[in-house]
């Protein structure tokens, strides 16, 4: 299933090679960094959870099985906070 | 708005007439201990004596009854009244302290009793104009740059900030604060600047000074104290638009922080070492975000 951003839903900036995020309805910040930054531009709306796996493995030069553990957790933070739909 | 115009604003906006002062605004009554800003109206009455009252384009209107203390007067005029008035014009108060240097207003920043004022006397002392005390007023209205209002021309200060940073020393500050009014001893700037960098000040057993980056500069912008709640009731913020002029902020801005210890026998040292980070361009290469 596709993972894609809950537009709408939150606010986003670029700070060096970082990303804040706000959740608009809680107010609640979100910093991104390394891994968790790499997951999030890797949310495009097509990919699935997999894909996003074995984008960042590539990237990385891991184990999938290793990353896809990494991918699954933060997607999981990210539903939870209602910022990814799928 | 060019910045001549802002300060121009300012000056026109700040200006002082004793007169009567509503009780309420907008129909809502402000007792004695409160105040309330709704739209382009502040009041604020602090205690039974007092009273200050703001609207846009009529200036500031202050009340005083018998027993009205002087001192408290000039201090929340200088404080609150003054940072709404700022906010109203849509103006960004923030709490700080700065000096001019390279063409642009350094700021300091910290809780209160942190040293930001101190600072400022002893980089004074060192060639430094001192910007402002306090209370930085940034004009945000243009996209490509933000710029820092001068103003607050009396510095705060300890007897013992007083001693340590040479600063010429004038009369109480009163309401139980222990400080006095000073003179900077390099005097201070007049014109408007763009704002360059925004320093934190920390204390530590050591002297260091750290650029900060990433995300981190968004969370330093975290500002509880009261300038930030008069700009974000002034200009009815949305926590989206709150959002946005905080990135814009951190990505704009260069920031450090500025880690010295609190000790009497050290401080020149810190002072010191601020000093020639300043000459040598540190803050001014700091990287942008």
């Amino acid at each position: 299933m596709a993972i894609s951003k809950a537009q709408g839903k939150f606010v986003e900036t670029e700070i060096d090679d970082e990303v804040v995020l706000m959740d608009l309805e809680s107010g609640n910040f979100f910093s991104l960094a390394g891994t968790s930054l790499a997951v999030w531009q890797a949310i495009d709306g097509e990919r699935s959870e997999d894909e996003i796996a074995a984008l960042l493995a590539d990237e990385y030069d891991q184990p999938l099985e290793r990353i896809l553990s990494d991918v699954t957790d933060f997607l999981g933070e990210l539903r939870d906070a209602g910022l990814v739909n799928g | 708005m060019s910045p001549e115009q802002s300060l121009s604003l300012l000056k026109t906006e700040s200006r002082v007439r004793i007169g009567r002062v509503p009780e309420g605004i907008a129909g809502l009554p402000v007792l004695p201990g409160h105040s309330r800003l709704i739209g382009n109206e502040y009041l604020l009455r602090p205690d039974e004596t007092l009273s200050f009252h703001y609207a846009r384009g009529h200036g500031i209107t202050v009340e005083r009854l018998d027993g009205a203390d002087p001192v408290q007067e000039h201090l929340w005029l200088n404080g609150s009244v003054y940072a709404a008035m700022a906010a109203i014009n849509g103006f960004l108060p923030v709490h700080a302290s700065a000096v001019a240097h390279g063409g642009g207003a350094i700021a300091f920043t910290g809780q209160a009793g942190a040293g930001k004022s101190t600072l400022i006397a002893a980089l004074g002392q060192r060639g430094f104009p001192m910007f402002c005390d306090d209370t930085l007023v940034l004009d945000i209205s243009e996209p490509d740059g933000i710029t820092a209002m001068p103003g607050h021309k009396r510095l705060k200060l300890t007897p013992e900030a007083i001693a340590l940073t040479a600063a010429d020393r004038e009369e109480p500050v009163g309401a139980g604060t222990g400080k006095f009014y000073a003179r900077p001893s390099t005097g201070d700037w007049q014109t408007p600047l763009p704002f360059t960098a925004l320093i934190f000040l920390e204390e530590s057993p050591d002297v260091s000074i750290r650029h900060i980056a990433g995300a981190e500069r968004f969370a330093r912008l975290q500002d509880d104290h009261y300038t930030a709640t008069l700009f974000a009731l002034a200009g009815s913020l949305s926590p989206e638009d709150h959002f946005r002029l905080r990135a814009r902020l951190a990505q704009s801005i260069p920031m450090l922080a500025f880690s010295r210890p609190r000790d009497e026998a050290r401080f020149a040292e810190g002072v010191d070492r601020m000093a020639q980070a300043l000459r040598e361009g540190l803050v001014r290469t700091a990287p942008a975000g």
